[in-house]
């Protein structure tokens, strides 16, 4: 079991890079809106978690 | 595996995001309500608003000239929003968690997860820290889009130089990683004008000591959390984690 596990791990097919793709963009798109994006309003909304998790703010 | 792999995030953001929201609201966000007494009074002066307009424009949340912005309203509804952005970013840091946790090909337990959480830590908080330390409103900063070019390079370049150093080894990824992890402070974070601010310089040492160990908590939780929930989506599917294996 651990053998087949191993033998698959290195190979990014099918269905573990659709998951891996969709996972990290789904993750970078959430981030980029909680930390990130410009709009004055997101920035408004997330300003405290911005602060304190010191993601570069105003 | 992509349910999975969504679900296990959804379930450990949440997770991450209620202790963390704790933690913010008792640590940071009663620093950050005193240091923004002190941005009000002092871009209340005229002299100091002319001297920055620069960091007045960058700073455009805070209504300084111009129309004004929409914002949450102070107390509760401005405590929910800082929840509902931990929400959603504890939920994208979970997705890229479990995104590299399966790249890797690693199988997923408590324990692993934790320790690419704790990976998580020292990329997106404790490297981008060392050169851009958490600083209160008011601070002023070099300009926002070369801080956030910078805290960027730097999350990349600690996940990756940390991928070859401790999960690659050999000498030669060993090496390669170490010089990415340091690249970064070698460069040298961008910064501002060096101003002596009227806020007493005990708020920005606790702000910045409290919000990492907010950072910590988060992405131990975090990981442990996506770990269990990994096992757990699997467990009230039964056969899940056998066909996965033969698959």
């Amino acid at each position: 079991m651990v053998a087949i596990t191993r033998s698959l791990s290195p190979a990014l097919v099918g269905e573990r890079l659709s998951a891996v793709l969709l996972a990290a963009t789904l993750g970078i798109g959430l981030l980029f809106v909680s930390g990130f994006a410009p709009v004055v309003a997101l920035h408004n909304a997330a300003h405290d978690w911005r602060h304190a998790h010191n993601f570069p703010c105003h | 595996m992509t349910k999975r792999l969504l679900a296990a995030a959804l379930v450990a953001g949440f997770l991450a995001a209620c202790v963390a929201s704790a933690l913010q609201f008792a640590l940071t966000s009663p620093l950050i309500l005193a240091a923004e007494k002190y941005e009000t009074a002092e871009t209340v002066a005229p002299t100091r608003v002319s001297a920055n307009a620069l960091i007045v424009f960058a700073h455009a949340g805070h209504d300084h000239g111009g129309e004004p912005q929409w914002q949450p309203a102070p107390g509760l509804p401005r405590l929910a929003f800082t929840a509902l952005a931990t929400l959603v970013s504890g939920v994208g840091y979970a997705l890229l968690l479990g995104a590299v946790l399966v790249a890797a090909g690693r199988e997923v337990t408590p324990s692993e997860a934790l320790k690419f959480g704790i990976g998580g830590f020292l990329a997106a908080s404790l490297a981008p820290a060392i050169g851009l330390p958490p600083e209160l409103p008011g601070i002023a900063g070099a300009a926002l889009e070369s801080r956030q070019l910078w805290w960027v390079a730097t999350a990349l370049a600690t996940a990756v130089g940390l991928y070859l150093v401790a999960i690659r080894r050999g000498p030669a990824a060993i090496g390669l990683g170490l010089a990415l992890i340091v690249a970064p402070h070698a460069w040298g974070a961008p910064h501002g004008p060096e101003e002596i601010s009227a806020m007493p310089p005990v708020y920005a040492a606790q702000f910045a000591a409290r919000s990492l160990a907010v950072a910590f908590a988060f992405w131990a939780v975090l990981g442990l959390a996506f770990g269990w929930a990994w096992g757990a989506v699997a467990g009230t599917k039964g056969t899940a984690r056998r066909s996965e294996v033969s698959a």
